[in-house]
């Protein structure tokens, strides 16, 4: 998608993204015609930085999900003020990597899709909860029937058995 | 930055990543992450959970002709260029790290300093938090100590200048120190400059002696 800016090829991100975003938006209780607008802008955003985006820096979904989640920020928060980014995720850096970057992420980030599907249904329900729903500790505790202490260690327990996957941890 | 030494913990990179947090948290981890390249890593780890949760949503239908009206609007828009960092990514300074210099934009120097205590002052950032206030700049001069106090839930503090000591160790420039309300400390500056911290809580302090309960209205902690 990157190299060639090809309209036809764009035009399927964005069938495959625009609802998915627009979703992702609405579950944060964005009113259905700002989520599309948001989408709208999302997509956009997307296809204007799709020359810089590198594919061995990320997957396309990695990416378009901070490029949403930042528009989603700034459209919760009250005041307009740019939601932060200090590592643009998918984009080539301005240097030449260093040698201990050379590892592909996005090689990694497909090895953490699989990670992330291969846990228990209900713990893979904890972790979309955790992305998608507004106080989402709050929801999760409601939704499960669990004291919000315990929200967070079923969390802790999620990612940690992901990084396992990947052999960040023992 | 190989010098960092405390981090903060994968609860709240992940409560970052999923865009889940306050603003006034945000900017603290923000500022910490343009330094620390190891929580940068797992944050990125978890950026990608958060794609496959993506591609993984239950999809709402867009408007009839979604398609097209992007493309009136793309068909037009020039591309992004990527904009120069104007800071190395070896500047230690944490003060220069970009996130919390756009809510700096005299520098730390100029910031509204107020006394709230000997030794100690204080500049509010106006950030969204739990309440107003709640990020915030502390001065601490060397040989200061903060009254002993816990945290009604998180507290989380990154040091831009100088040093502070507490019972959980030595903490300097670029080090985070991520709380909640089981830990107790009463920081205490030392070396040859003042220590300057940006603070974030997600709730009131709990001073534990009369010195801190005495100060706390004052100070507005």
């Amino acid at each position: 998608m990157a190299q060639t800016r090809s309209k036809a090829a764009f035009s399927e991100v964005f069938a495959y993204f625009g609802p998915r975003v627009k979703g992702y938006m609405m579950r944060a209780r964005v009113p259905a015609e700002q989520a599309e607008d948001i989408a709208q802008e999302t997509l956009l955003k997307v296809w204007r930085k799709a020359h810089l985006f590198d594919p061995s820096k990320a997957t396309a979904s990695t990416w378009i999900f901070t490029i949403a989640r930042n528009l989603r920020i700034d459209a919760i928060r009250k005041q307009a003020r740019p939601q932060l980014d200090p590592d643009d995720p998918g984009l080539k850096p301005a240097e030449e990597p260093q040698a201990d970057e050379l590892t592909e992420r996005a090689e990694r980030d497909a090895r953490i899709r699989d990670a992330l599907h291969i846990l228990p249904n209900a713990q893979q329900d904890v972790v979309k909860l955790f992305f998608f729903e507004d106080e989402p500790h709050s929801v999760i505790a409601q939704r499960l029937d669990l004291p919000l202490g315990t929200v967070k260690s079923r969390l802790r327990l999620a990612f940690d058995k992901i990084r396992k996957e990947l052999g960040e941890l023992e | 930055m190989s010098m960092i030494k405390h981090h903060a913990s994968i609860d709240t990179l992940a409560e970052y990543a999923a865009g889940q947090m306050d603003e006034a948290r945000n900017v603290v981890i923000a500022t910490h992450l343009r330094l620390c390249k190891q929580c940068r890593e797992i944050v990125r780890d978890i950026e990608a959970i958060g794609g496959v949760c993506l591609e993984d949503a239950e999809p709402v239908a867009m408007a009839e002709g979604a398609l097209s009206t992007f493309w009136k609007i793309a068909d037009h828009a020039e591309p992004i260029t990527r904009s120069a960092s104007t800071q190395p990514d070896n500047d230690l300074r944490p003060e220069v790290a970009l996130p919390l210099s756009a809510y700096l934009p005299g520098g730390l120097d100029a910031a509204n300093w107020r006394p709230v205590a000997p030794g100690v002052s204080q500049s509010i950032i106006e950030a969204e938090g739990y309440r107003r206030n709640t990020l915030r700049l502390l001065r601490i001069n060397p040989g200061t100590k903060i009254p002993t106090h816990s945290h009604g839930a998180q507290e989380l503090t990154m040091i831009l200048r100088g040093a502070y000591r507490d019972q959980t160790g030595d903490y300097g420039a670029g080090d985070l120190a991520d709380l909640d309300g089981s830990h107790t400390h009463s920081p205490e500056a030392f070396g040859d400059e003042p220590c300057i911290c940006l603070i974030a809580t997600s709730a009131p302090l709990v001073f534990k002696d009369m010195v801190g309960k005495v100060i706390q209205p004052f100070v507005g902690l």
